[in-house]
């Protein structure tokens, strides 16, 4: 039994070329950055150059948008590189590695060539903001960074689950990946506040802040923002998230781990399923 | 009979004996300040110059004088009153660091300087460890200029008094005094026509707290950091210019709170980076003109008890919600107001947006009930939310409405802005640099050199 270290890397490294070869990245990486320029320049504008606090109100904006196009970016992405297609799919997951090793391999590869288009976006984001109103406070960019690239994983391992539980049929990958995105960033969003107006109010702000911290994307704004803002990001909405969990440190690490689990919960089930498909 | 009389006035100027609620009268010797022989020594009008040093024990100053402090002489209360007691007119009183020991008793007023005569001033002067920095009881014409008062740090509000006191007192002139620690910063009492200029105050419950006080004004001052900037209260004819309310963010905090306030005119303000940006209740005909409110959870908290009250032309920035409406209804009238969530074009080119802004929504309903919804204020979710609702407005909420909002933020050149330590080395150009070249060599080496080895 050899490491799978070296497959995992080999895939990896295969499927960076692959993505930055194709021009959907190149889109997406010109797309991400010129978005990221545009809010950073208009940052200053909007806060009426009173000097309160811009950077934090350009972050807040660029929060929305890695929330936004990020996990569309990573589910089309993902979908279209791990699904099993025949041909290229039959000949790599007839070599004698396990076939987790492959996925987990072009997973990884397809993170880092997202990533990379994120981390250009916001360099040159970042270096608009400095020459307009400095960046105060170098983790609160790096907080940005950071759920830019977990929020990438984690729909990058959702897809995955999509891809491995469809081989062969793409289409049907990317037409639940779209589902699941809308699910994700809206319809979650809106039926929790539906269900919340129904309930009593103490039960009610049980389920909303439940929620902000089940859903992989409101978990990551509320921890960015959070991180970003302090509890100025809520207004008195912060505090009574604060006062649930029991503190700062204990949010941030609930929002972590709940990030995690969407991590490992759909590259664990992919795994399963790809090991069973017929390919 | 005449020696009955001076009985008399010695017993009223007795501190063993004081009559209640009277005024502090001279120290006893054993409290008195080494410069009451100075004083007692002086003809009206004298200059008496106090060289550096620390003086224990209580001033009491009942003739016209000038008194200098040169390199700033400590005067070290005795803890058992007013450190220094001004009982005449036209004294001025300059450079000098008063230090109250945390002594005295708030029901008799205990301050570093207590000034009951007009035409005094104080200049220059640092008052710490006091439970009243300055105290102006009955005394108009009083100038306090350019002078500290750091109150008591680590006490409860209620067990201090403010920084500046002013009670009955017309004419006065606060002017670029830094006030932190106390119960509120300048707290002014039943005293008409005075001018505040150019103050700092904060870490403090409010920075301003004006009562029953008509016809005053307010203009250029800082306050920040306080459970309320400014609190107007019961009084008429406030005019207020150029300040900043910014950073109260407390749990209940306010930038700016008028309650039973009449006939008010606010302009150029800066009201920034609160929980709640401006309060009304209770108040009538105020006028409010291009101020910029931004940063607030809300922008704007009105009771229905409020009437003709008009917001023209401000910039409203950045709020996590325009309005908490406190009752069914509001009479308040939205005029060329810039909101910057608005986000409707001006196709036709005049400076007002096509579509009239609205102020409630369905989510400020929702969120009015519950404080957790604001989690999702940032939402998609919420954004949807308010599309479906203009195209099919079937839930017709409250209506509050600027009819004609403008589409561009205005410029607003007389509001002052926040100065903020900006720090733009080179260094820190570094991060986004180091990202771009991260980012940039990870997507050029997968397009060249790793495609060739690899191949």
């Amino acid at each position: 039994m050899t490491s799978i270290w070296p497959v995992l890397w080999l895939c990896a490294r295969h499927e960076l070329v692959l993505a930055v070869r194709s021009r959907w990245l190149q889109l997406f990486a010109v797309v991400f950055a010129a978005l990221a320029l545009a809010i950073a320049g208009a940052g200053y504008v909007l806060s009426g150059g009173h000097g309160l606090q811009d950077f934090s109100r350009t972050a807040v904006s660029l929060v929305q948008v890695v929330l936004l196009l990020v996990p569309l970016a990573a589910l089309v992405f993902g979908g279209l590189a791990l699904t099993p297609e025949r041909g290229a799919a039959e000949l790599l997951y007839s070599q004698p590695v396990s076939r987790g090793a492959i996925l987990l391999g072009r997973m990884l590869g397809v993170w880092m060539a997202l990533s990379a288009a994120e981390l250009v976006g916001f360099g040159a984001a970042g270096l608009v903001m400095q020459s307009q109103s400095g960046i105060d406070g170098w983790w609160r960019y790096g907080a940005l960074i950071g759920t830019a690239v977990a929020i990438t994983g984690v729909f990058l391992a959702i897809a995955a689950l999509l891809a491995s539980g469809n081989a062969g049929r793409r289409t049907r990958v990317l037409a639940t990946a779209l589902v699941v995105w809308f699910v994700a960033v809206v319809v979650f969003d809106i039926a929790a506040l539906g269900a919340a107006s129904l309930l009593r109010s103490g039960s009610a702000s049980r389920l909303l802040i439940a929620a902000t911290l089940v859903n992989p994307v409101d978990a990551a704004r509320t921890g960015a923002l959070l991180a970003i803002e302090g509890t100025a990001a809520f207004g008195g909405a912060s505090l009574a998230l604060l006062r649930f969990t029991g503190g700062p440190a204990t949010t941030a690490g609930l929002v972590v781990l709940s990030l995690l689990a969407w991590l490992v919960a759909p590259l664990v089930l992919a795994v399963r399923a790809l090991s069973r498909a017929d390919i | 009979m005449p020696t009955a009389l001076l009985l008399a006035a010695a017993l009223l100027q007795d501190p063993a004996a004081p009559s209640s609620g009277g005024l502090e009268g001279r120290p006893p010797a054993d409290q008195a300040s080494p410069i009451q022989l100075l004083i007692d020594r002086a003809a009206p009008g004298d200059r008496i110059e106090v060289p550096a040093g620390t003086y224990a024990g209580d001033v009491f100053i009942d003739r016209p004088l000038t008194l200098i402090g040169l390199g700033r002489p400590t005067l070290l209360g005795s803890g058992h009153g007013s450190v220094v007691r001004i009982r005449a007119a036209d004294v001025v009183i300059e450079g000098f660091a008063i230090d109250g020991r945390s002594g005295g008793d708030l029901g008799r007023d205990s301050s570093g300087i207590h000034i009951s005569a007009p035409r005094v001033t104080v200049r220059a002067c640092q008052v710490r460890q006091s439970l009243f920095g300055v105290y102006l009881y009955a005394a108009d014409d009083v100038t306090v200029e350019d002078s500290e008062i750091t109150g008591i740090p680590d006490r409860d509000p209620g067990e201090v008094g403010s920084g500046i006191h002013v009670w009955n007192s017309h004419r006065f002139s606060l002017q670029r005094n830094r006030i932190t620690g106390v119960r509120d910063g300048m707290y002014i009492q039943s005293s008409s026509h005075g001018v505040v200029q150019g103050n700092r105050a904060g870490q403090l419950r409010y920075g301003l707290h004006y009562m029953y006080s008509d016809d005053n004004r307010f203009e250029d001052n800082v306050f920040e950091d306080g459970a309320a900037g400014a609190a107007l209260m019961y009084s008429r004819r406030l005019v207020f210019r150029r300040n900043q309310f910014i950073h109260n963010r407390g749990f209940a905090s306010v930038g700016l709170l008028l309650k039973h306030c009449d006939d008010v005119m606010a302009e150029d303000n800066l009201i920034g980076d609160n929980a709640r940006g401006v309060f009304l209740d209770g108040s009538y005909r105020n006028q409010f003109r291009g101020n910029v409110i931004a940063m607030s959870d809300v922008a704007l908290v009105i009771y229905q008890s409020n009437g003709d009250n008009v917001f023209a032309g401000n910039a409203f920035v950045g709020n996590l919600s325009p309005l908490s409406l406190v009752g069914k209804r509001t009479d308040t009238r939205f005029d060329r107001n810039y909101w910057s969530d608005h986000g409707e074009p001006d196709l036709d080119g005049d400076g007002l947006a096509d579509r009239p802004y609205r102020l409630t929504s369905i989510f400020d309903h929702v969120r009015g009930n519950l404080t957790a919804a604001d989690l999702f204020s940032h939402s998609l979710a919420v954004a949807a939310l308010g599309a479906a609702e203009r195209a099919f407005p079937v839930l017709d909420p409250i209506p509050v409405v600027d009819p004609q909002p403008l589409a561009r933020p205005p410029a607003l050149t007389a509001v002052p802005t926040e100065r903020t330590a900006e720090f733009r080395s080179a260094a820190s150009l570094g991060p986004p640099l180091l990202l771009l070249l991260v980012g940039g060599g990870l997507l050029a080496a997968g397009g060249r050199s790793w495609a060739r080895s690899a191949a």
